[in-house]
């Protein structure tokens, strides 16, 4: 992977030449930068000159707020952490951004929100349980 | 003499105790809890125990007699403002690294401290033990034994206050073991001002000047600094003076804080006083060339602070940075993970106090604090440079985090100009916009490595496609 030699990056019809001097170091167009890069399996993460990019790719739905979904009625967990209190009941109605439950990360409590207005149609989660980001905690329909 | 610490924290704050109790050659006892195991703090020290909780002083106690320490520095936060450690070492005759038992609670309670610093001749902010009268919103709720802005509420409306109140209440219980709450005047575009005080057994009270931390986030202080752009010299002695009334007002023994709100016609008021070491003691260090953990020390083992107020004379200007592993552009919320690249910035005037290093776990179970970036220089225009330099410098990356949201806002037009209170975050929602456009260059480093990797001359067709987006 390490070439000294000059490559050229082809970008929106622009030629870009560099040469990887070292793994955290580049030289882009005769000027150095440092870079650092992680790879994940939703994302890229690159470090740049004091700017940490998150790649992701813009043409998979989801991704960018223009190409959003109709909003799904899963609440989600938005950090691990532990689930305080459920407000409401599998059959209660809930409007949009009402209240739903408490969850408490790092000493801090925070409020889940219904993401639209509807019936609440699961409770996967009780008080006091511990859960994992992502995962899935009420379903509102 | 003080042979053996053992020190009730963990992170950053138990690894820079760490380093003084090294250089007065006293002996460390670190403690931990399962999730810990493998943390930063515990492998600085050169005992560790185990322990179920940060929280238990009766264990902490016995961890300390049965390592042979013969006495307790408690750092901030967990018991350190808990009387029952202090009263629990008194009782084994383990020295308590801190003010006395009936201090602690006397400042502990917001309202008796208050009454206390009023009797002292300390101007406090008016408060109400009921529902205060509709024109006097809006109001703050705040927890009696807490701090750090939990279990704290800004109320609007005389009927939003029962929802405030009980939410308050149970965040309190839940962090302080002590859910009451009590409703004080909400002071507009104030400035958040504290005085380091210390105070020693044999009646000698000096004040180490003030340090500014009026941008905060939730009632939590992100940056501070030293001197104050809102200080004058009349007015820093006035309020020092008002700092050491405090100290002597409880016979204060070691380093504690007087915290104020300052307003903008400059009428201070006492808020209160955090009878422990400050988050943010760095930058008062940095400017004074003291080592507040030093003094704790001295003062624990019944010398006299070795500062009169007279050899005092603050240089430059000092900046802290807290480093937080949250996303500020998504509401401040917890980020967890493993750090995978860690590469510090150094150079002349930069100090880090780092709890992490690369491959520390960050967990949803402790405070989101890694690390405080300190800077200082000979002006308050160059430590803003250096801190802009230190914060570009600083690479961070595995667990989401803060570092760019404060280059942002040391960048602010209004914080050059020291035009800073505590609204100031919500006076600038454009320092919480990240822009989705994402530079050539970056894509084209982040082609050059794993399993996505480009070689040779040949690039992978993924990289060239412009349909990247910062999020």
């Amino acid at each position: 992977m390490t070439s000294r030699t000059h490559s050229t990056f082809q970008i929106s019809g622009r030629s870009i030449s560099f040469r990887l001097l070292e793994p955290n170091l580049i030289e882009i167009d005769g000027k150095r930068h440092r870079f650092y890069v992680l790879h994940r399996r939703h994302e890229h993460i690159v470090w740049l000159d004091g700017h940490t990019y998150h790649l992701q790719r813009a043409d998979r739905g989801g991704l960018s707020p223009a190409a959003a979904v109709p909003a799904s009625g899963e609440i989600t967990a938005l950090m691990p952490g532990k689930v305080l209190r459920i407000e409401v009941k599998v059959g209660d109605a809930v409007a949009e951004k009402q209240t739903v439950a408490m969850m408490e990360s790092m000493k801090m409590e925070s409020a889940l929100h219904a993401p639209k207005a509807g019936r609440v149609a699961a409770i996967h989660c009780r008080p006091g349980q511990v859960v994992e980001m992502g995962e899935l905690l009420i379903v509102i329909e | 003499m003080i042979r053996k610490v053992l020190i009730a924290n963990r992170g950053e704050i138990a690894i820079r105790i760490g380093h003084t109790l090294r250089e007065m050659e006293i002996e460390t006892v670190s403690v931990f809890t399962e999730p810990d195991e493998h943390s930063l703090h515990v492998r600085a020290a050169s005992t560790a125990r185990r322990i179920e909780s940060y929280l238990d002083a009766s264990e902490i106690v016995r961890a300390a007699k049965e390592s042979g320490a013969d006495a307790i520095h408690p750092g901030y936060g967990f018991l350190s403002e808990n009387p029952s450690l202090s009263e629990e070492c008194e009782k084994a005759g383990v020295i308590f690294i801190g003010p006395r038992p009936n201090t602690i609670r006397a400042m502990g309670d917001k309202l008796e401290s208050k009454r206390l610093m009023q009797s002292a001749g300390v101007p406090v902010v008016p408060s109400w033990d009921g529902t205060p009268p509709a024109s006097e919103y809006p109001v703050l709720v705040k927890a009696v034994g807490g701090g750090g802005g939990k279990g704290m509420r800004l109320v609007e409306k005389v009927e939003d206050l029962a929802e405030a109140m009980a939410s308050a209440s149970r965040e309190a219980s839940n962090a302080f073991d002590d859910s009451r709450v009590f409703i004080e005047k909400y002071i507009r575009r104030p400035r958040h001002i504290e005085f380091q005080i210390l105070g020693d057994s044999h009646g000698n009270h000096i004040h180490v000047f003030e340090r500014e931390c009026s941008i905060q986030r939730r009632h939590q202080k992100i940056i501070e600094e030293t001197p104050s752009t809102a200080m004058t010299p009349k007015l820093r002695e006035q309020m020092g003076a008002a700092a050491v009334a405090a100290s002597k007002a409880v016979d204060y023994r070691g380093a504690g804080t007087v915290e104020f709100i300052l307003d903008p016609t400059g009428s201070f008021y006492f808020l209160e006083m955090n009878t422990r070491l400050q988050v943010e003691h760095p930058i008062t260090e940095m400017t004074t060339g003291l080592d507040l953990v030093r003094e704790q020390i001295l003062v624990a083992q019944g010398e006299k602070l070795s500062y009169r107020q007279a050899d005092l004379r603050p240089v430059g200007h000092s900046m802290e940075c807290r480093i937080y592993a949250e996303v500020p552009e998504e509401n401040f919320r917890p980020s967890t993970g493993t750090i995978e690249i860690f590469e510090p910035p150094a150079g002349p005037g930069v100090r880090l106090d780092s709890g992490v290093a690369r491959g520390s776990v960050v967990s949803y179970h402790f405070d989101p604090l890694l690390a405080k970036l300190v800077v200082w220089a000979s002006s308050r225009e160059a430590a803003i440079d250096r801190m802009k330099r230190a914060l570009a410098d600083f690479v961070l990356l595995g667990v989401r985090n803060n570092i760019e949201f404060l280059h942002r806002v040391i960048s602010a037009a209004d914080f050059s100009s020291g035009e800073i209170d505590t609204g100031f975050l919500e006076r600038h929602p454009e320092l919480f916009t990240v822009s989705a456009d994402v530079p050539v260059e970056a894509l084209l480093v982040a082609s050059l490595g794993g399993d996505k990797a480009g070689s040779g001359d040949r690039i992978p067709d993924v990289w060239n496609s412009g349909s990247w987006r910062n999020s």
